[in-house]
């Protein structure tokens, strides 16, 4: 049934072969460990869904008033629509604000690490930085000429 | 490293910036011209990508980044659905409300993904192209922002989507922790050791669901329907045409290339997908009433079908997709092109709506009963001879393999079923009645052009496919043959350093 194959005469290929197939056993006894996780899952789950069953088993139906049945606000009486709209101006200078952290999230491990990316590959290193970041000029000078800076408008 | 062998996908992100950038200093009424504008550069793009200059083997950036003949055939592909789409957003553009240019900037977007997963090597790139198509194409669907439909496709998709890329992520997770690299290559020459590991298997599992999610098959379709309901006509297109696509390249690239014996240990999972997708597509779009969402069912019918050349684990089965995808191209974009014209004139979106539609145009009830005609498998249109191949793919592996005949039986039944849907389409464009406007139907000299080029592309691949199978055939079988020939300087280089 197999068709496609690559070629196995790559040097690079037959090297990692010593060895191998116990770092693939050990990953799956490794996965026993995560059999904690497995039972906790099972047990929040299953928390989650008794108490919703419980509650709807063991409470009284049909003693109900308006008050009862009002949203919980730590007290507080609820106002307003639940819905209510924001001006998208606040969104914009959210967007705005990851795209220019993720920028700087990006840039922080790269400098960090820019002496040793210098040996390995020169023209990846600053090359690849320089097109993200010409890349995100790009979107800032669209965001300048859209005026999402613009509070006013 | 080469970085000659990206030039097609640094010319294309360059475009798109271009476009925007562009649009900031252009009046709103030179907006259409932009989009031609940005046809043409996609075309010469094109006419570069198939042409001799353009990189035609090669293996780059940690062996992640593979061109080979099948990434070649799929740029191509892409390449001109994109051009396809943008001159149908022209034509579309007085439904979109405002940022028209944008639009043709997230489409192109769209495709530097597409051509980056078509010549994807790695499960990271394939992970970040398959981001960068689905992100765009949240926003694109949603695009008429104060269209209620509109939106609600684009939360669905999202959603969805965001669920099915979390998979596929853990999923690479997990093929990471277990196979120590993420490279199709070495996955490759390891496949019969992580075959026996259940952290490898499941993880391989978990990147197949969040690959049929991108191609609509059963049981992650549930997008499909809605989404291509509400999206604006161009984005429908592309999503069928290009997402579609480019979830097969990677599918038969992952399956058949990277892990062949376990694909064909999986044979039986494969075997129930596919009947499965074909049998939910068929028996959903019965009783639409809706065209696109009719188109949405038809779709993931036409995955199931698709799915059937993987299935079949063989050359022929992977030749008979890339023809495939070729005619449905064809016949997609007739369809959405068809449609986004009569957007215009008519209100609904109905299938009843379409009355009178053949005295109202002659034009466009003819192309959209060709359309129709060569998705249900009618020779000579291309759909019948595309299903025919995928069929008879199945058939050569069938021996001793029962399970593959009862798959057969079931695709033609979805055939069969497929007929009774698309007439119906057809008897209300012809028969559908009595309709209160009579007024003809003007269309674009674009449109017309758009739609000849589909009409003709669909009739000449069903009369004369030997040359276009010609192509598929190469593509394909470059598939194993290119990765001995190569040698990159990064192999080089690694094998020069271990053997100090």
């Amino acid at each position: 049934m197999v068709f496609f194959k690559y070629s196995l005469q790559d040097p690079k290929l037959h090297l990692p072969q010593a060895g191998y197939e116990a770092k693939v056993k050990k990953m799956d006894s490794q996965l026993n460990q995560y059999l904690p996780v497995l039972m906790l899952l099972l047990v929040t789950s299953g928390f989650a869904v008794s108490t919703l069953i419980i509650s709807v088993a063991a409470g009284k139906l049909g003693r109900r008033t308006k008050t009862k049945d009002i949203p919980y606000e730590c007290g507080m009486l609820p106002e307003g629509e639940g819905n209510s709209r924001m001006s998208v101006k606040f969104y914009l200078v959210a967007l705005l604000f990851v795209l220019f952290d993720i920028e700087v999230v990006f840039m922080y491990p790269w400098a960090v690490t820019y002496k040793k990316l210098l040996e390995t590959d020169a023209t990846l290193a600053l090359g690849g930085m320089l097109s993200f970041m010409f890349i995100l000029l790009v979107g800032y000078v669209y965001a300048l000429k859209k005026r999402a800076f613009d509070w006013k408008s | 490293m080469n970085y000659s062998l990206i030039i097609v996908e640094i010319t294309a992100v360059l475009i798109g910036l271009g476009v925007l950038m562009t649009d900031l200093w252009i009046s709103p009424a030179a907006r259409k011209g932009l989009g031609y504008a940005a046809a043409v550069a996609v075309g010469c793009l094109l006419a570069f990508a198939t042409g001799s200059l353009a990189p035609q083997h090669g293996l780059g950036f940690r062996d992640s980044f593979v061109v080979d003949d099948l990434a070649r055939f799929f740029k191509a592909f892409f390449l001109f659905g994109a051009i396809v789409v943008i001159l149908m957003t022209v034509e579309f553009s007085s439904r979109i409300a405002s940022g028209l240019s944008e639009f043709f900037a997230l489409v192109i977007f769209a495709l530097v993904g597409m051509l980056f997963a078509a010549s994807a090597n790695d499960l990271v790139l394939l992970f970040v192209s398959l981001e960068l198509i689905t992100v765009t194409f949240y926003i694109l669907t949603s695009f008429q922002r104060n269209r209620l439909a509109s939106l609600e496709a684009g939360v669905k998709y999202l959603i969805l989507g965001a669920v099915a890329s979390a998979f596929m992520v853990f999923g690479i997770a997990l093929i990471f922790g277990s196979a120590n690299s993420t490279n199709f290559r070495v996955i490759a020459a390891h496949q019969t050791e992580l075959a026996t590991s259940p952290v490898f298997l499941l993880g391989l599992l978990l990147v197949l669901a969040g690959l049929g999610f991108k191609i609509a098959a059963f049981p992650f379709q549930a997008w499909a329907p809605d989404v291509y309901q509400g999206s604006p006509a161009p984005a429908t297109a592309f999503l069928a045409v290009g997402s579609k696509a480019a979830g097969f390249v990677l599918l038969i690239r992952l399956l058949t290339q990277a892990v062949p014996q376990i694909t064909a240990e999986w044979s039986r999972l494969l075997v129930v997908m596919s009947a499965a997708t074909i049998i939910y597509g068929s028996l959903c779009a019965i009783p639409q009433r809706n065209l696109k969402r009719l188109m949405g069912y038809s779709s993931i019918a036409n995955a199931g079908y698709l799915l059937l050349g993987i299935v079949a684990m063989s050359r022929s089965g992977s030749t008979a997709i890339l023809f495939y995808l070729g005619g449905y191209f064809f016949t997609v974009l007739a369809a959405f092109t068809a449609m986004s014209a009569l957007a215009e004139h008519i209100e609904t979106d109905e299938i009843a709506g379409l009355a009178g539609l053949g005295r109202r145009s002659p034009f466009l009830a003819a192309t959209l009963t060709l359309s129709l005609v060569s998705l249900a498998g009618i020779p000579p249109m291309v759909g019948f001879f595309g299903k025919v191949l995928l069929l008879r793919s199945v058939f050569e592996s069938a021996p001793g393999r029962p399970d593959l005949y009862l798959l057969l039986g079931i695709a033609v039944i979805g055939v069969v079923i497929s007929l009774y849907y698309y007439f119906g389409v057809i008897r209300s464009i012809y028969w559908g009645g009595s309709t209160p406007n009579l007024a003809p139907i003007r269309t674009s000299l674009g449109t017309k052009v758009a739609l000849g080029t589909c009409i003709a592309g669909m009739v000449f691949l069903g009369i004369a496919p030997n040359g276009y199978l010609r192509i598929a055939e190469t593509a394909i079988g470059g598939i194993d043959s290119a990765a001995g020939r190569l040698k990159s300087p990064a192999l080089k280089k690694v094998s020069a350093h271990e053997a100090h």
